[in-house]
């Protein structure tokens, strides 16, 4: 498929083209490429289409963007969109950045309990974590109760854009710590001891030197950050905020009757505007590649801390911590709690919740494991085989597979939701007899399409890290393409594959946007809808809140054991190569 | 402002019972070092050896040690880094990726507070210094592996350090790039009149430039002394295998009639030129130092060559003679034959130029 | 047994067809009503109807309507249930509803003044429930405050920061509560009344239950509910209590067979057991709370539930006009979000400014400020469109979703229309709070 050294002319291409003699691995290519356009690209642009007709006539225009500039609620809502991602993106860092260097620079009993419970707020259902969020820190939670009855005044942590501000950086910080913790560890030491040797210590230091070399890691995860709250949906609306731009799509798709196009314009340029960004973040970090652990290096040198460093740090780690689980303390207060009104805490504490939701919520649990599990297996594979494809072979289009896979990223799940219902319920799947977008399966697709991205990226880290040698090595020695890439390149790689899964898994088991709108019987409801559906009920808070604390303790049991595998894997490496 | 030190600034080295260790592993173990002011110094040994891990120390990296180093006569042991005034060039080079070059020459001045006029006269004269005032504005990334030094070497000199400390510098480079740096690097010291120490597992390295050195192994220095003396005059067995190529014989001195003299393992004699002291002791033979004959004679060990290699200016022999294997080097002329493996030979050893170490040293 | 086959990949086939199989007597309803009540009343269905299998799906009214448009091409509903009798209008007119002809005998036309059934025969009314106030005992308390009794109270200044009400955009019944006031009061002097309560908002919440939630919470004090989430939400034991103003209407909510259901039957034997006494019975439940439109029911009512029938002073103030509503439905929530909902901060601002300057000038001496003071509240309670505006066909036509014959032109697009009453309500409200805050400083 590559040019030759003449500009084929068409007819010399035309007989190839008719039969291509694909390579298997091509073949592979061609199939993802039709997954993701059947189930992503297609779908959104049957929603988006939309956007450009008008809707009296159907006729195709470009009048609606028009309008959509010419609103001043609109452009208000895109910045009030742009301005939270960019604070929350600040508070992010703010809250990852200490916890990055602490465990990254210092010898500190407590980056366990970093590693371990700084990424537990991504597996918070946002919708939950934004009501556990009202119960302490809202106008009349505990913090601002306490804070009137003691000292007069209060508060504003969840008054409009700030609560937003506040719980999107709050669930989203952990993509920062990773990104950064990471990017932190490969910087080599001599980089950092060079510049101690010519006079540099302390912030400075930091600022000059550490930061900047950490600053790919940081953008990466910072662009993730920046594109999530830019597209979330289910916090704004839940705090009642509606000058943005996710919710205004939604109250505008979903009011009843209403076929107002702007719904569909915002949605295009919620995605227009997030691959924008995504698009901006790699320009940003080409030619950065700073990953600078060279032989000998072996990342940054921890020093240990003196006495009074290390009571200051757990200090520091403690309060951070308290903060950003917060949303998980109001969760198991709420979950214990009989009834919490208007009080910094709940009246008396029960286990009738957990009893109501354990008798109406197996269905969920189940359902749960089943969609998230086969979603982050199927973009396990699917990232592996994506991730080989892009980075190992030469197939014309490749790059576009990766494009693909990762504008999933850029699409908010009510468009996707929207979009499956209006392509697959004309479809049925045989033998089922039912459409196959009622079908309990295309929730897991969903899923697995919305989760693709980070199983991607986390497979790619993994492949570009198997040197090349390996695989010609196995080639040499006679393995075909398929069994190198199964009995090399994949036992090699499954420590990211792992971590793939993982994220995949968690953030899926939570996800809500996308599904709420493909649940099509309450028996195939996953966890996140089953909480949804406590919570609309004054009875139901407690037990929607024992599940949302039972999803939070399975999700996180799935991940430290993961991580347990991926240690041990990385020890064997390591151990294998010395 | 220039970067040439005068005689007074000049700082000399004093290390006095250094003791280091990572957790339980003891990595120095007794350093007392005296290097003198405007001494290019070099630390030699092989890897492990703590060479690199003194070097850090006197640069204030790593455990902190105990014991004294005293730079310029101020005890800095328990100094930070950033306040010994030392210059380190790392093996790595180290250069900031996400600085041009002017940047990262520039940084230690600004960690001064040097005017920003001034940093900018001596930015340019360090890399008129090394040679490369045209690659100012480059990335580090966008030169190469000879450039990247100069420039590490142009970054630390800027700040003009009171001692220079280079860990390894021409490890990264290929073998002609790192003779012809090396000649550099010795020049730029002459010129700079900078102490320096120089950290290799080259003897060749530091044979070349330094003006003495010491040799370190398990953490303890063996010896120290000038190149010639280490070579000549090796203190331990060590000392003698890791400069050059020695062969050792294991026997006993004795003071026989007709003076001293030294009686193999196996038996053969050899006679000692000067007084010896009677006792179990090793001889050191360079292999220039044995000459092969064809006859027998007194003085001599019979043996049979094993093995062959023409080195262009010499010819090197592996003899088997005295119960073990024994090199030799014969100075090639054009047109000699050569003695084939298999063949029996007496080999004459010049015992004027061989060592006796006593055993256990 | 489904659960387990379905854990396995192996299972999939088998479990597909068990379902297939399993469909003939399962009913599917979407419904916006809570677990808490569908789940007793699916109870009580399948006692009397072993048959059917009944499948609870939750949407929020909105997204449920969506729902049902969406899949109409390949439908898999057989319900729907819901409060809002706009939804039901909407699907109606998108002939997604099917004609059922079920009996209602014994079911009166008209509750209070709204009619029981669809006259159409698409879908019946089977409880009836109105909007009212409730509140927060401890917030209440803590503030120092008296809960609200009217619409009007809650205009008040002292409740300023503490109110709490859903959108007409969100919720049908929301809808209702507004267009009744304006039914009752009148378009100009009806807005006024609902923009002097909005100034007193601590927020507009994206769904209905958002507002007992809050007050459940305490987040804010009072909120605009309809009766049975006061009623639940009491009987769960939070601290809030419920009353009826006497502006309401009572709003019958509605049951329909959606058109093309795959299982008709069953669709038709839900919808008849809820309109029976038995049915009828299970709105007692202390979870549900909702009055019956068969008045015979009414015998085994539990302490303390009113009955519409007899107590007629309940919703009998408003003569409620379903066409009015209907003809302007989408116009009143739009005016509603653009006036409101979105510039609330706006409103708010100025709202608070005229508040305060009346406390300040509460004894009427200063003529200038009191005529400040006059021109800033017309400046708030200033309309962009008048009454005959809303109810022109071609003016509401913006707003709709139908497609039209190319001839009868729209003038204008529907965001064209919002961004011109944006652009009026901020400007006016901006001055409207300068005029205050200068009277204010008199």
């Amino acid at each position: 498929m590559t040019k030759g050294p003449h500009p084929a002319s068409f007819a010399d291409r035309l007989p190839a083209f008719l039969f291509p003699r694909l390579s298997p691995i091509a073949m592979v290519g061609l199939f993802i490429a039709l997954i993701l356009f059947g189930f992503l690209i297609f779908p959104v642009l049957q929603v988006i289409t939309v956007a450009f007709q008008d809707p009296a006539s159907g006729a195709l225009t470009l009048n609606n963007f028009g309008d959509f500039f010419g609103s001043a609620l609109f452009r208000q809502s895109f910045f009030n969109s742009f301005y939270v991602s960019a604070i929350s993106v600040v508070v992010a860092t703010v809250i990852a950045l200490p916890l990055a260097y602490i465990t990254t620079r210092f010898n500190f009993s407590g980056s366990i309990l970093i590693q371990s419970l700084g990424f537990i707020p991504l597996i918070m259902p946002p919708f939950v974590g934004a009501v556990a969020m009202q119960l302490i820190f809202g106008r009349n939670g505990t913090i601002n109760l306490l804070l009137r009855e003691h000292f007069g005044f209060t508060l504003p942590f969840m008054e409009g854009l700030n609560g937003v501000i506040l719980v999107q950086s709050i669930h989203y910080f952990p993509f920062i710590l990773i990104n950064l913790s990471a990017s932190l560890r490969n910087i080599d030491r001599s980089m950092e001891e060079a510049a101690q040797n010519l006079g540099a210590h302390g912030l400075r230091l930091f600022r000059r030197i550490v930061f900047p070399l950490a600053t790919p890691g940081y953008i990466a995860g910072a662009a993730l950050v920046f594109i999530k709250v830019f597209d979330d949906l289910g916090t704004p609306l839940l705090l009642n905020v509606n000058n943005m731009l996710a919710p205004q799509a939604f109250l505008r798709i979903t009011s009843v009757g209403l076929n107002d196009p702007m719904g569909y314009v915002i949605s295009v340029i919620l995605v227009a505007f997030s691959i924008l960004s995504l698009w901006a973040s790699f320009l940003v970090m080409r030619g950065k590649d700073y990953a600078t652990v060279q032989k000998g290096g072996g990342g940054l040198a921890k020093r240990d801390l003196a006495l009074r460093e290390k009571i200051l740090a757990y200090g520091v780690v403690i309060f951070i911590l308290l903060i950003v689980l917060s949303p998980h303390i109001g969760l198991l207060l709420l979950s214990f709690g009989t009834i919490w009104s208007f009080a910094p805490l709940p009246d008396a504490y029960t286990f009738d919740n957990y009893i109501r939701m354990w008798e109406g919520s197996q269905q969920y649990v189940m359902n749960t494991l089943l969609y998230a599990g086969l979603a982050a297996t199927l973009d396990v594979i699917l990232g592996t085989a994506i991730a080989y494809i892009v980075l190992r072979t030469g197939i014309a289009g490749r790059k576009w597979l990766d494009y693909m896979a990762t504008a999933a990223l850029a699409v908010p799940g009510v468009v996707l939701g929207i979009g499956y219902l209006r392509t697959f319920q004309d479809v049925d799947v045989p033998f089922v007899g039912k459409p196959l977008a009622s079908w309990w399966v295309i929730i897991a697709i969903a899923l697995m399409i919305r989760r693709l991205p980070y199983a991607l990226r986390a497979c790619m880290a993994a492949l570009q890290q198997v040197s090349l040698a390996l695989e010609e090595a196995a080639e040499s020695l006679g393995a075909s393409k398929f069994r190198t890439i199964r009995r090399v390149v994949v036992p090699l790689m499954t420590g990211g594959i792992l971590a793939g899964f993982v994220t995949s898994f968690a953030t899926a088991a939570v996800e809500l946007s996308a599904t709420i709108m493909l649940v099509s019987a309450e028996r195939d409801s996953p966890l996140a809808y089953g909480i949804y559906l406590f919570m609309q009920t004054p009875s139901g808070r407690g037990a929607g809140a024992a599940l949302g604390v039972l999803a939070v303790v399975i999700v996180a049991l799935g991940t430290v054991l993961s991580q347990i595998i991926i240690e041990r894997d990385k020890k064997l490496r390591t151990a294998g190569r010395d | 402002m220039t970067l040439e030190q005068k005689a007074a600034d000049m700082a000399g080295i004093e290390i006095r019972d250094l003791h280091l260790s990572f957790g339980d592993t003891k990595v120095l173990t007794g350093i007392n070092l005296s290097i003198r002011p405007g001494e290019f110094f070099a630390f030699l040994g092989p890897s492990g050896s703590g060479k690199s891990t003194l070097l850090r120390a006197i640069a204030g990296f790593g455990p902190q040690p105990k014991g004294e180093i005293l730079i310029g006569g101020r005890e800095v042991a328990t100094l930070p880094p950033w306040k010994r005034d030392v210059g380190m060039v790392f093996q790595s080079y180290a250069l900031w990726p996400h600085m041009s070059v002017r940047e990262n020459v520039a940084f230690g001045l600004q960690e001064r507070k040097v005017p920003a006029k001034e940093i900018r006269s001596r930015v340019d004269e360090a890399l008129a210094l090394v040679g490369l005032s045209h690659l100012a504005d480059r990335m580090p990334n966008q030169l190469s592996g000879g450039q990247q030094q100069r420039i590490a070497l142009a970054r630390t000199v800027v700040i003009q350090p009171k001692v220079l400390l280079l860990d390894e510098p021409l490890s990264n480079l290929d073998a002609s790039l790192r003779v012809q740096m090396r000649r550099e690097l010795l020049a730029l010291q002459r010129k700079l009149g900078l102490t320096t120490i120089f950290v290799t597992h080259d003897q060749e390295e530091a044979n070349t430039t330094a003006d003495r050195m010491a040799v370190l192994d398990g953490g303890v220095i063996q010896q120290i002394g000038s190149p010639q003396e280490l070579y000549d005059r090796p203190v331990n067995l060590f000392v003698a295998r890791f400069l050059g190529t020695a062969n050792i014989l294991e026997g006993q001195v004795e003071i026989g009639s007709d003076g001293a003299l030294f009686r193999t393992a196996t038996g053969d004699v050899l006679h000692l030129p000067a007084e010896g002291t009677a006792g179990p002791s090793n001889i050191v033979l360079r292999p220039q130092n044995i000459r092969i004959e064809q006859v027998s004679a007194p003085d001599t060990l019979q043996g049979e060559i094993l093995h062959r290699e023409f080195l262009g200016s010499q010819v090197r022999y592996l003899v088997r003679a005295a119960g073990t294997e024994i090199v030799v080097d014969q100075s090639h002329r054009a047109g000699e034959v050569w003695l084939d493996p298999g063949t029996g030979v007496h080999l004459a050893a010049n015992t004027r130029d061989a060592v006796l170490i006593p055993r256990g040293a | 047994m489904r659960n387990t086959l379905k854990g396995t990949a192996a299972a999939l086939v088998l479990a597909s067809t068990s379902t297939a199989a399993w469909a003939e007597g399962s009913v599917v309803v979407v419904t916006s009503f809570p677990d808490d009540m569908t789940s007793v009343i699916e109870a009580a269905f399948e006692a009397a109807h072993p048959e059917y299998d009944l499948e609870i799906l939750n949407r929020s009214t909105s997204s449920g309507v969506r729902y049902i448009q969406e899949i109409a091409s390949n439908n898999t509903a057989d319900v729907f249930w819901a409060s809002a009798p706009d939804a039901f209008e909407v699907l109606k007119s998108n002939h997604l509803l099917a004609h059922a002809g079920i009996s209602t005998e014994g079911i009166p036309d008209m509750i209070g003044a709204y009619p029981v059934n669809d006259p159409d025969g698409f879908y019946y009314g089977f409880a009836a429930s109105g909007y009212g106030i409730m509140w927060n005992t401890r917030y209440m308390d803590a503030n120092g405050l008296e809960p609200a009794r009217e619409w009007s109270d809650l205009a008040r200044p002292e409740y300023f920061g503490h109110v709490g009400m859903s959108a007409p955009s969100r919720s049908g019944t929301t809808h209702l509560t507004v267009e009744t006031v304006l039914q009752g009061e009148g378009w100009e002097q009806g807005w006024a009344e609902w923009k002097w309560i909005a100034g007193n908002f601590a927020s507009v919440t994206e769904r209905s239950f958002g507002v007992p939630d809050g007050v459940n919470t305490g987040n804010f004090g009072l909120g605009i509910v309809i009766d049975f989430f006061g009623f639940s939400s009491r009987a769960s034991g939070f601290p809030v209590d419920f009353a009826y103003p006497t502006v309401t209407a009572l709003v019958p909510a509605n049951v329909g067979v959606v058109e093309n259901a795959p299982n008709p039957d069953g669709a038709r034997a839900f919808v008849e057991f809820l309109l029976s006494p038995a049915g009828q019975e299970t709105l007692f439940d202390p979870a549900i709370m909702r009055l019956p439109v068969n008045p015979a029911a009414y015998e085994a009512a539990p302490e303390g539930l009113p009955n519409p029938f007899e107590d007629t002073s309940i919703g009998a103030e408003v003569l409620f006009d379903v066409d009015t509503s209907g003809a302007r439905y989408y116009v009143v929530s739009s005016l509603f979000d653009v006036m409101i909902t979105y510039r609330l901060d706006d409103l708010r601002a100025a709202v608070r400014a005229v508040q305060m300057a009346e406390e300040r000038h509460a004894d009427g001496a200063n003529a200038e400020a009191a005529a400040l003071i006059a021109e800033a509240r017309a400046l708030i309670e200033a309309m962009p469109i008048t009454e005959e505006q809303s109810l022109d066909p071609a003016f509401s036509g913006a707003f709709t979703a139908t497609r039209r014959a190319a001839s009868d032109q729209v003038e204008q697009r529907q965001a064209e229309l919002e961004q011109q009453w944006d652009a009026f309500v901020v400007q006016n409200y901006a001055r409207a709070r300068e005029l205050a805050e200068q009277a204010a400083a008199m």
